[in-house]
């Protein structure tokens, strides 16, 4: 009797929590590209849906959380997307400059050197948005070991048009809102990775991540891992983990040829597939116009690109690319002649002294049509911008009609960032010059880094274009021109830009610093000044005036001199 | 030397310079023009201000509204107009001071009028600031504007020029004690003769409650015309919690950019405080003449205030050349122009040594800063010496004044 009861409320217990069970899926995928340089671009990508499971409402948050159950999705993850209501997230954490001249478009957007996070979550009034925002930067802090903390209201931003969700928004009863923060200075390494991997179903054990080898992903030119939590409304929340990492295949390689193996690049091969995983897919883009061979035989290979997939290899993986008909490999001496990105943006900081200098940025449009663009400029408070000296010049001629419309947030000493968001229309194949004066502040002793004389680190500015709507002569279709031969600027003339945002370099600003060691010094030194001022004055206003004879004591010396 | 022949003359001159100077290391020097006067400052605040962007949500601009609203809409600011706005400013305060030492000497004019006129333009510190377009200018020329009206017994015209240089500049709230003396006693010497102050208790509630409603009436005119109350923390909160910490020949920067963090709240206290002490003790004890009171009020202020500029020490050193009677009784003139020429070849040398050149640190320049607080610091007490000890007379020989 005892048992049936209990059987019965157990399977009642099972039955109620698993309505809060959804389906989750895991699938993991790998590819890997040969650039221009010689170089391998590799993309990890760990994506885990929780299917038909909805962000959590923000006006729920006084209430106490349904339990969570996950089998796949990283529970630690989970916890903090939920305590803090968070829509859609993203952290970076890069190491190095992705250079865009010679590798192109990353498969990533977020290439930004050191970290960037950024959330979009629901207003509410339960739990301010501020608050959740500081309490989800302090928990990934904690869960990757990194000093996500230091994005504070000093680095937050909300550059809303500029940082679009890449999900869907649920409809909450207030609207979501954009809070951004990078931090420069923070650089990525093995005690990250750990954590990274630990949130793996697999761990870095079997399947893809396997090949995870700290000792060679750290080695690499450029490498970085980023989270992405989105919410899909026909999907369910999507959390993607992915590892981008640019490989020197050449310099690694005994007779600098830049082939490559999976043992070569990552020290590991793949001994078996990771179970959990739906599908485990790698993808190799193939060279063109060059003979290669690769081995082992792709499973599928279509459009360039051969396709793997892990769960057909049992006896372990290694995917090798060669080049049979090269010695060595010969670095291209010219840039390319067509430009990798359709746009090439530098950002320069000028000037001799450190109470003001010059903010150079020069955008190129690559591309035979006009674009329109977004800058956006996050700068920490001790840079602050001369507004009325921004220049705007196409070939040395002054163009400010170029300037559309612009977002300004003034920054506010010791406290919130400038967040400068110009829309900026750019001729076709034409560089345009943007200049503006900027002065550095001076800081308290106190709110100098430790090594303050090698100056601050300045977040990187991203170029954001603007989906364009074509000119008005040119909407009907050329179907009307007579012959085929459509001139060929006219035919790339009408494509879209890519429209992945684009990160310049980090800046280092050099500010005065005071003296260090001065504290005690200059209170001890003011002071004393502050205190003779007063001390005279009030001596002079206080004590009574009187007038002494002196006399007597002078005749009466003369009289023993006579 | 002839009034009529001398300003002309020299007005001319500086119209020359400031338009044939124009520098950028000038306008942007930390000695001519602080924070709070900074012309690229006001400018980039008219920027902001025509492109709709309040000025006063961020932390660079604060200076009044009223300067917003006067550059926004009357006088556009540009390298034509305002070099000859800034002479002009000058000029006019040159011209106050001759009228101030007139009525102080009954003299319709004098032989002296043309060197006072020139002393105030060709002061250094007053010339370079105002190539400089720093807006310590205009409160230099409202600072005598409002004493000449003082002087000249025009009430209202004098508390309207002390409010608006108030709003401006909101340490200069503690002149308002002795113009309103000055209002009541008027403007001749009794340094020599002191007496006691006999003034009316009503007149004098009657002017402070005019000061009060002038000043009020600013106030209120400055948050309509910048939509809110936003623009009080960045201008008088400025003065008083320096959040700005660009080096100036004072003494806050240093200080508080040195301070620890749990003391900040604290010396703000005492060094705002520090410059209230003054004003009750002075004007008791030179109640017999109230523009003595006032130059030296000035004088503690341009020492001791939170964001000086050159021009307001040279204002203080200009203005002595209204008291001739009190240098026979000057304790050590020489020191402190001495002290004067050291400090003044020092600052700009360790100011370039440390934020352009960068082979000198912060503590070339805060030395020479010290030496600039003792420079002004002895005039100051030199000054209040000798306008003590002039009621003493002559010296008589066998005999010594001292303090009891």
């Amino acid at each position: 009797m005892v048992k049936s009861t209990l059987a019965a409320a157990i399977s009642v217990w099972l039955v109620l929590t698993s309505a809060h069970c959804h389906p989750e899926r895991f699938s993991e995928h790998l590819s890997l590209k040969s650039l221009r340089d010689g170089r391998v671009a590799t993309r990890f990508s760990f994506k885990t849906v929780v299917q038909d499971a909805v962000p959590r409402a923000p006006d729920s948050l006084a209430d106490e959380d349904d339990a969570q159950h996950y089998t796949l999705f990283p529970l630690s993850l989970g916890q903090i997307l939920r305590s803090y209501a968070v829509t859609e997230m993203h952290l970076t954490l890069n190491s190095g400059r992705w250079d865009y001249t010679r590798w192109g478009y990353p498969e990533e957007a977020g290439v930004a050197t050191g970290a960037e996070l950024w959330a979009w979550m629901g207003d509410s009034e339960t739990v301010s948005l501020d608050e959740r925002w500081k309490g989800l930067r302090n928990a990934l802090a904690g869960l990757f070991c990194a000093s996500l903390g230091s994005l504070d209201e000093r680095r937050t931003t909300s550059p809303s048009h500029s940082f679009k969700p890449e999900g869907h928004l649920p409809k909450y009863s207030q609207p979501h809102r954009l809070r951004h923060a990078t931090l420069p200075s923070e650089n990525v390494c093995t005690e990250n990775l750990t954590p990274f991997l630990k949130l793996l179903p697999c761990k870095s054990s079997s399947g893809i991540a396997s090949l995870l080898n700290p000792h060679k992903l750290f080695d690499a030119d450029w490498h970085g891992m980023a989270i992405h939590v989105t919410w899909d409304k026909n999907e369910g929340v999507v959390v993607e983990l992915s590892f981008q990492a640019v490989f020197d295949s050449v310099r690694t390689n005994f007779f600098r040829k830049r082939d490559w193996s999976f043992e070569h690049l990552f020290g590991r091969k793949i001994v078996q597939h990771c179970t959990a995983a739906v599908a485990s897919v790698i993808e190799v883009d193939l060279p063109v116009d060059v003979a290669y061979s690769i081995s082992p035989e792709p499973s599928s290979a279509l459009n360039g690109i051969a396709k793997y997939d892990v769960s057909a290899f049992s006896g372990g993986l290694d995917v090798s690319l060669k080049w049979p008909g090269e010695e060595a490999f010969a670095y291209p001496l010219h840039p390319p002649t067509q430009p990798l990105t359709d746009f090439t943006i530098t950002r320069v900081l000028t000037g001799p002294t450190q109470s003001r200098g010059q903010l150079s940025i020069s955008i190129t449009n690559n591309l035979p049509d006009e674009a329109t663009v977004l800058y956006v400029e996050t700068m920490p408070w001790f840079v602050q911008f001369y507004l009325h000296t921004m220049r705007l010049t196409v070939d040395r001629r002054q163009r400010d009609d170029l300037l559309s419309s612009l977002s300004y947030t003034l920054p506010i000493a010791h406290g919130r960032p400038t967040l400068f968001e110009p829309r900026l229309r750019l001729p076709p194949n034409s560089t345009v010059a943007l200049t503006m004066e900027v002065v550095k502040s001076f800081l308290q002793y106190t709110e100098h880094p430790p090594d303050a004389q090698r100056g601050w680190d300045l977040p990187p500015a991203v170029l954001v274009p603007l989906r364009t709507t074509r000119p008005s002569n040119s909407t009907t279709p050329n179907v009307s021109t007579t012959s085929d031969a459509t001139p060929l600027t006219q035919s790339l003339g009408h494509r879209q830009p890519n429209l992945q945002r684009i990160y310049t370099r980090n800046l280092l600003v050099d500010l005065a610093t005071p003296d260090f060691s001065m504290p005690y010094n200059v209170i001890i030194m003011s002071s004393t000044l502050i205190a003779l001022a007063f001390g005279m004055l009030f001596n002079l206003l206080t004590r009574k005036f009187v007038l002494v004879n002196v006399a007597p004591r002078v005749v009466a010396a003369e009289a023993v001199s006579k | 030397m002839d009034y009529h022949y001398v300003l002309p003359v020299v007005v001319a001159g500086r119209l020359l310079i400031s338009y044939s100077l124009h520098s950028d290391a000038l306008l942007h020097n930390h000695q001519l023009s602080s924070p709070p006067t900074s012309y690229s400052r006001l400018q980039e605040g008219v920027y902001l201000f025509k492109n709709a962007i309040n000025p006063y949500s961020g932390g660079l601009f604060h200076h009044s509204p009223l300067l917003l609203s006067l550059f926004s809409t009357v006088i556009p600011l540009s390298s034509a107009i305002s070099p000859a706005l800034w002479t002009l400013c000058d000029t006019l305060g040159a011209h106050c001071m001759v009228s101030i030492w007139r009525a102080r000497s009954k003299l319709e004019s004098s032989r002296r009028d043309g060197l006072i006129a020139a002393l105030y333009l060709l002061n250094p510190y007053i010339l370079l600031s105002s190539l400089a377009l720093s807006t310590s200018t205009f409160e230099n020329a409202l600072y005598l504007l409002s004493l000449s009206f003082a002087s000249q017994g025009s009430s209202s015209q004098a508390l309207l020029c002390l409010a608006i240089l108030t709003h401006l500049s909101l340490p200069s709230a503690l002149l308002a004690a002795p113009i309103v003396m000055l209002l009541i006693s008027g403007p001749e010497s009794y340094l020599a003769s002191p007496k006691a102050f006999t003034g009316d208790a009503r007149k004098a509630t009657r002017l402070c409650a005019e000061y009060l409603v002038y000043a009020l009436s600013l106030t209120m005119i400055s948050t309509v015309i910048s939509d809110g109350w936003t623009w009080v923390p960045k201008t008088w909160g400025a003065s008083l919690l320096l959040p700005d910490l660009t080096p100036n020949p004072g003494l806050w920067w240093y200080f508080f950019t040195e301070m620890f963090d749990h003391f900040r709240p604290f010396f703000l206290v005492v060094f705002s405080a520090h410059l209230v002490i003054y004003v009750a003790p002075l004007c008791i004890k030179f109640q017999h003449d109230p523009l003595y009171v006032t130059f030296l009020l000035q004088g503690i202020l341009a020492t001791f205030k939170p964001y000086p500029t050159l021009a307001d020490p040279g204002l203080f050193l200009s203005t002595i050349a209204l008291f001739p009677e009190t240098y026979p009784y000057l304790r050590h003139p020489i020191v402190t122009v001495l002290l004067h020429v050291h400090a003044s070849l020092l600052l700009p040398l360790f100011h370039h040594l440390w934020l352009g050149q960068g082979s000198g640190n912060a503590n070339f320049f805060y030395a020479s800063t010290l030496v600039f607080g003792m420079a002004n610091g002895a005039a100051l007490i030199d000054c209040a010496w000798a306008g003590l000890r002039i009621a003493f007379g002559e010296k008589v020989p066998g005999h010594e004044v001292v303090q009891k």
